[in-house]
Parts: structure tokens; sequence; C-alpha cells
């Protein structure tokens, strides 16, 4: 039976479009994962007013990655609107989570204002390791660990990026 | 109390101060600054720190005090500003500006709209849209590094075109400049291309002597181009006006090659702070300055008021007050006295302190004020942003923010009747003109619609604006197919920036409120309008010419149309800095170019310092910085502003020089 963390981030992987080895690298002095489990847990659980709600999450992928389905099936299943508005709505804050390292809070539309989102930083790191940087094939602002004059060339390809080479 | 006397006294320790303090220290004279904020950090990395952890990455997000607080949210302060009245520094934040209308969340006190106004009318006020920070070495912390020179015309806008004003002699002034020009350019270590910049000045009529002096070149080769300026390098075939629009490479004041800092990695993150410092900011020269041995820094130490002798009009002393903890209680007053005195604390702040400095019998209304001039003239450059999706992948987010601008519409023939303005390329995608990546994410995650990608929007070109045409409105994405959407976007993001100038309008200005700081210290009034259609032509111009050169280089626009400007309502509801013109709704943005309001003249009348940067009113007080200028012009202010820190400099010795002298010779008649 997998762990808690490993569902956490086979399901953040399927949502993501990000392979496992970026989300937690083998070697993995960052580890930000650690930082968003528990945080993900807490957040989930006081704005659904349910504190099982990320363990059903989880055990809902982890029996779904057992029956060989495809990513993009498992992520469509995951993201049925049967599953309910809270768990689909927390597995869509997962992914944003992911990629802004920030919480998203959810901001209705209002007469001619459109709907729209408010995030807050989680934590310094958490921003360095935001996957939005990765998904433009570039680095954080403010935290390049490239040369000086890389932007006169392409970079390497989105799969270098996203860890899923050979696709 | 200070018992120590200095050859000169400076307040503010940014880019002129520190230029000031370094030239005079290495001529032996003693110079003591004064400086409000806090210490510059032994590493940046405290500040990259808070950097990382903002919400908001505005320029001053990285420095302290801090400027953004989600614990301290309300309904009211979403942002959780800091209330002014309780902190010892405050300054204006980006952030303030959408809260221009609650003083307990904006240090500047903004008069109340006249009433009866239309969305058009002239007389509407606005939020002033640029910010400074107030800490050991300036606003350089935040600034962007491009350091162009003012052009001839730029000197005499009056004589030229009849706009606005001349600087005292026109352009007489500018070649006075010159050599001060290099010197700044070296100080700075601007990386630029003197080929490319040749023939812009030739296209501007400026011969080569009165360009460079014999021999020179940059100190660094220029920063290479980005693949975003590359793309908009292929626009050759438009005019505007009957000018060709080209694009050149911008002179950076950033290091192309290692030397005494570290070449530029492309951090992307010029604005609001340089990780490496690859960047040149104010502390560089600080140290040098304090490194003579001869210059005092007093961090935590705000200039209050400023004495006069009342028969000769010179100025005695500067008061202050010290604090430890920014929102603590003062912990000590004293007076810094001097041979010769430096107000280099950037253009609300000196102007504040003179205007506070209202109890000298000969001067009731401010220091240096006796033209009544002293806060007027406010100006920045009024930015227009544009921006569109490439055809092809430009690979944005990556490089210095702006590598290379147009910059062959900062003078013409149309001058006479419209602003000029340079176009800068940036290279950071929509982060500034849409809040993006996080905008785009939340759209395709959440299947919002704010950037116009995942909708039913039509630009005004009538071009469909939905990213993928093969995928339902409002769409929600997960895995391969989020990953794929959002990199075609942010790849291919473009952006235009208008510096637009804004003409002197006196009433225009930085006064007095009624609010206090912590220290007990009166907050800014500032009144802001844009009153001149010279300014709003241009805007019209700029809509204009961006739609053009994205139909040139085969990109989609996306500039969005803002609201309506409102002008009346509650604080939340009242817009900023919206604007309509001939039918068309407009926002500007600030550039972080605050200029004016201590301005130099032909006359003590019109004026507040003259050609020398000198009071008319007090022999030996000075005034440096973007406050000193007559007019914004079309350049990023930062290198004129580091060349009239060299020239008032001269200026200081020479006079220095000459009090010596005259004293030697007093002392002789005694004896």
């Amino acid at each position: 039976m997998s762990s808690e963390m490993d569902n956490f981030i086979g399901l953040s992987a399927v949502l993501t479009g990000f392979n496992k080895s970026v989300l937690s690298p083998f070697l993995d002095p960052v580890d930000i994962k650690s930082e968003y489990l528990p945080f993900f847990k807490q957040k989930i659980a006081q704005e659904s007013g349910n504190p099982n709600l990320v363990g059903q999450i989880l055990e809902k992928y982890s029996s779904l990655s057992a029956q060989g389905l495809t990513p993009q099936q498992i992520g469509a299943a995951m993201l049925d609107p049967g599953n309910g508005a809270d768990f689909v709505l927390a597995c869509r804050k997962l992914i944003f989570m992911w990629y802004s390292g920030a919480w998203p809070t959810l901001i209705p539309a209002n007469g001619s204002t459109p709907a729209s989102t408010v995030s807050d930083m989680i934590s310094a790191k958490s921003y360095t390791t935001g996957l939005v940087w990765q998904v433009m094939q570039s680095h954080p602002m403010g935290d390049s660990n490239y040369r000086y004059g890389y932007w006169a060339k392409a970079p390497a390809s989105l799969s270098d990026y996203t860890g899923n080479g050979g696709k | 109390m200070n018992t120590k006397t200095y050859d000169l006294v400076i307040v503010g320790s940014g880019i002129s101060g520190a230029i000031i303090a370094h030239q005079l220290g290495k001529q032996g004279k003693k110079v003591l600054i004064l400086e409000a904020g806090q210490e510059v950090p032994v590493d940046r990395s405290g500040y990259m720190q808070t950097f990382y952890k903002a919400n908001a990455k505005t320029p001053e997000s990285p420095y302290p005090p801090t400027t953004q607080n989600p614990q301290a949210s309300t309904p009211q302060n979403p942002l959780g500003l800091p209330n002014p009245a309780l902190e010892n520094v405050p300054r204006y934040t980006v952030l303030q500006i959408n809260a221009w209308r609650k003083p307990d969340q904006c240090y500047f006190i903004y008069p109340p709209q006249p009433p009866g106004l239309t969305g058009d009318s002239q007389e509407a006020m606005f939020a002033f849209a640029s910010s400074y920070e107030r800490i050991g070495g300036g606003t350089t912390w935040h600034w962007l590094g491009t350091s162009v020179r003012l052009f001839p015309n730029d000197f005499e806008l009056k004589t030229q075109y009849n706009q606005g004003v001349d600087w005292p002699g026109g352009k007489n002034f500018y070649q006075a400049l010159v050599p001060y020009y290099e010197k700044a350019t070296n100080e700075i270590g601007v990386a630029g291309d003197k080929e490319a910049l040749d023939k812009l000045y030739t296209q501007f009529g400026v011969e080569p002597s009165g360009i460079y002096g014999a021999n020179y070149n940059y100190p660094m080769p220029p920063i290479i181009d980005s693949m975003v300026d590359t793309a908009f390098g292929k626009v050759t075939s438009l005019t505007v006006d009957g000018i060709p629009v080209y694009t050149t490479p911008t002179p950076q004041g950033r290091n192309s090659l290692p030397g005494d800092r570290r070449q530029c990695a492309g951090n992307t993150n010029c604005i609001p702070i340089c990780p490496i410092q690859a960047k040149y900011d104010a502390t560089v020269t600080l140290a040098n300055a304090l490194q003579t041995g001869n210059v005092d820094i007093r961090y935590r130490c705000v200039a209050s008021n400023i004495r006069v002798d009342d028969t000769t009009h010179e100025v005695t002393g500067i008061d202050y007050i010290t604090y430890d903890d920014h929102l603590g209680p003062p912990t000590g007053s004293g007076t810094a006295v001097g041979t010769k005195y430096l107000l280099a604390a950037h253009a609300i702040e000196t102007p504040k302190l003179l205007l506070l400095s209202n109890k000298n019998k000969s001067f009731p209304n401010g220091v240096a004020n006796s033209s009544g001039q002293v806060g007027r003239n406010l100006m920045d450059h009024i930015m227009y942003l544009a921006w569109g999706l490439a055809k092809d992948p430009v690979y944005a987010y990556r490089g210095p923010l702006a590598t290379s601008g147009f910059e062959s519409l900062r003078d013409g023939a149309f001058r006479s009747k419209r602003a000029a303005y340079r176009i800068e390329i940036g290279n950071e995608g929509w982060q500034w003109a849409g809040n993006d990546p996080f905008t785009t994410l939340a759209d395709f995650v959440f299947g919002q619609d704010n950037n116009q990608l995942n909708g039913d929007s039509v630009n005004q070109q009538g071009q469909p604006l939905r990213f993928n045409p093969a995928l339902p409105a409002n769409s929600q994405l997960f895995g391969e197919q989020l990953v794929n959407t959002l990199n075609g976007i942010y790849i291919r993001q473009i952006r235009l920036g208008y510096l637009i100038e804004q003409l002197p309008d006196p009433d225009n200005r930085v006064e007095l409120s009624t609010e206090k700081d912590h220290l007990g210290l009166l907050r800014p009034q500032v009144t802001y309008r844009l009153r001149s259609n010279y300014e709003r032509d241009a805007f019209v111009s700029a809509k204009q010419v961006s739609t053009e050169i994205f139909n040139a280089m085969g990109a989609t626009e996306y500039t969005q149309t803002p609201p309506p400007p409102r002008l009346y309502g509650t604080p939340d509801q009242v817009t900023a800095t919206n604007f309509q013109y001939q039918g068309q709704n407009f926002k500007f943005y600030g550039a972080g170019h605050i200029v004016g309001t201590y301005c130099m003249g032909d006359c003590k009348e019109k004026s507040v310092l003259n050609s020398r940067q000198q009071s008319w009113d007090h022999n030996n007080l000075y005034m440096v910085g973007s406050g000193v200028f007559p007019t914004v012009a079309t350049g990023n202010p930062t290198l004129t502003i580091a060349a009239l820190a060299f020239q008032a400099a001269d200026n200081i010795l020479a006079d220095l020089t000459k009090t010596s002298t005259e004293t030697e010779e007093a002392l002789a008649d005694v004896s």
C-alpha cells in the first residue's frame, strides 16, 4: 500500500502534468513536498469543514492508480463533478499550489467584475520552486541559475523541464 | 548634540548623495550623511527572502519597512498595508495607489476631487503612480538600470517646440553636462553599444563632438539582446510622423563582464532587486565614499528642520530625529552642522523637508521657497502599456527586464503638438501588464478569463483572443494540456511600455498635509493631474503605434481597455489612474521617475535653484536628484541624476575652496 506522501506526489504529477521525479526528486534537499502536504491538508480541512477530505481524495487517487489507467484518465476521474464541488476544488487548488507556490482564494464574479483569484505566497521556498517557472522554460524571477547571455538562445526543450521526456 | 563640524552635511544616501560624498571625501573634505532609513545590509539575502515571500512583487516589496502583511488583512485593507501614522519612515508604495483615498493606508494625502467633473475632465485628480525607497542606498535598489542620456532638444523644449520650459541655458546646459555624463557612465559601469547609439544621436542632429569626449566608449560592452528584442527588431518598415521606427540596444547599468561586481545572470528581476548585484546600485558608491575615511553616515536619522540665519540667510544646521525600531519611539534628536548643506532626498522628501522648515523668520513659507516654487511641477513619465502574443516563441521571462527599446520617437517636429516617448521593450512577458504568470495560471486552472486567453474576447482589431480555439471558453485544464497551454502562452508574451513626457504644471505639487507620521512630521499632500492634451495626445499615439508594431510583427494584441474612470464614490469604488480622452478609456502607469518639485531655472522668482543646483535663497544650500529637472524629458533619469551630481560636486568643491579662502583672508585682516 502506498504511503500518503506517495499518493500525494502521484496525484500531484497527474494533475500538474509534471513528472514525479520533478515534484519529488531522488535527491531532494529542497523537499517542498513535505511543506505542501501538511499545508494542503490543513487548508482544505479548514476551507471545506471536512477534516477527512484530503484523505478521501488521496484514497480515490490510490484506487484509480491501481487500476492501470492513464494519467489522463485518472485526472479526468479525479476532477469529475460527481466527486462533489469541494473535492474537485481541492484538486484544482492543489494544481495552483504546485505551479505558483501560493495558496489561492477564489473571488466570485460581482456585477461587471469577473471572477478572479487572489494568491497568498506560502513561503520563500515555495515561490522559487513554483512549476510555473519551469513550464515557461525559464527560472523563478529573482532566482536564475543560468549564466550571462542565456536569454539570447532558445532554452532546453519543454520536456527537460517537466521531466516527461521521451513522450 | 553632535559637536563635530563638517564641510558638507548631506540628507540622503542615494545615488546623488553617495556620488557627492565620494567626490568630496576623495578631496579630503569632511562629510556627514543623514539617512532616514535603515542601514545597507551586510548582504542582500534578507531582502531576497522578503521578496520571495511577498504576495505582490512590487518595486518596494523586498525593502524595509514592510509594504504588505497578509496577516493584517481586513475587508477594508485586503493587502494589509501598514498605517503610515504608525511608521517612523513611511514612503509611498505602488500598493498604495489603489488605496489613495485611504489615509490610514496611504502615505500621501490627496485633496478631494473637485465636484462635477466628468471622466475626461482635465481637472480630474489622480493618484501619483510612482514610488521610492527610504533606505541606505536609496531608490537605485529598485531601479531598472536603463542609462540613457537626454538629448539636446530635451533641454530646450520651449525654444524648439514652444512647450514647457527650457533648462537654464538650454543646449548650453547639455554641452556643459557632456563630460559629467561620461563620469556618470563610468561610475555606474554602463554596458552600451556606442555604434548603435551614435546612429540615434545622429538622427537627432547631435554633433559627434557633442556626444562623447575623445576616444570615449562605454566601460562595458553591450548587454546581449534578448530573443524578445530580436522579434521586435524585425519591425523595420514602420514610420511614425515620418520618423522610422527601429530598435536600439539599451545602455544599461549592469555588468556584461565580470568586474568589481558579478556578471549579469539574467535573473529577470532588476526591479525590484538584483539578487547578485550585477546591476549597479548606489551602495557601491556609498561604500567607496565611506572608504575615503572622510565620510560619516548616520542611519535612522530623519532630517526634520533646516535652520537659517536670519541675517545672512545661510543655513546653519539641519535638525534630525533618531529612532531604533521603525515602529518604536524616537530615541533622540540633534542638529548637524556644516559649512555647506546638500539635500539629496529625492523629489518628495526634499520638498517636504523644505516646507517643514517654516520656523525661520525670513522664510515663513519654507526654506528656499521665496519663489513659492518648492513642491511644484511634480512630474513622471506617465506610461502606456501594450501587450500581446508573438506569433512564434520569444521565450519571455528571461534575461534582464529590458534590453532594447524604440528610441527613435524621442524627438521630432511632432513635439510641438504632442509629447514624445521612448518605448521600452519588456522581457518579462505580462508580469507587469497582466500580473502574470499567476493570472493566466489561475485562468486555466479555475476556468477564469482575466487575461482574455480563455474566453470570448475579441481585440480592437477584431481578432478572437482565445488561445486555443479548440478548447471551450473558461476551460479548466490539468495535466499535459495545462502544461502545453501555459507553455504556449508564456513563451510568446510580449510587452511595450511608453515613457510619455509630462509637461511641468505648477499645480501638480507636493504640499504639507495635516496628517503626521509616527515622528510627528507632517506627511505630503499631493495634487496630480494630466491637464495638457500634449500628454493625452501621446496616449492616443502610443495606442495606435502599438497596434501597428504588433501587426508588423504578426503578433496578436491583448492590451485590455481599462474600465472608465470613476471619480466619485467610496475609497474602494473610485479609480486611481483611469482617464478618458477622445472617447477612449486609458489608464496610466508610473515609470518610477519622480521629477520636478525643486527645479533649476534662470531666475529666482520662478525657480528654486540656479543652474549650479544651488538655492537662490541660501548660498550654502544645494539640492540634487531628479527634483532639479525643469522638465522630465525623454530618457530614464538616473544617468542624468548622476551626471548632475558630479557637476554639483565640482560646484560645491569650488565653493568650499572659495569659502576657505575668504575665511583665511578674513582672518588675515583681523590679525
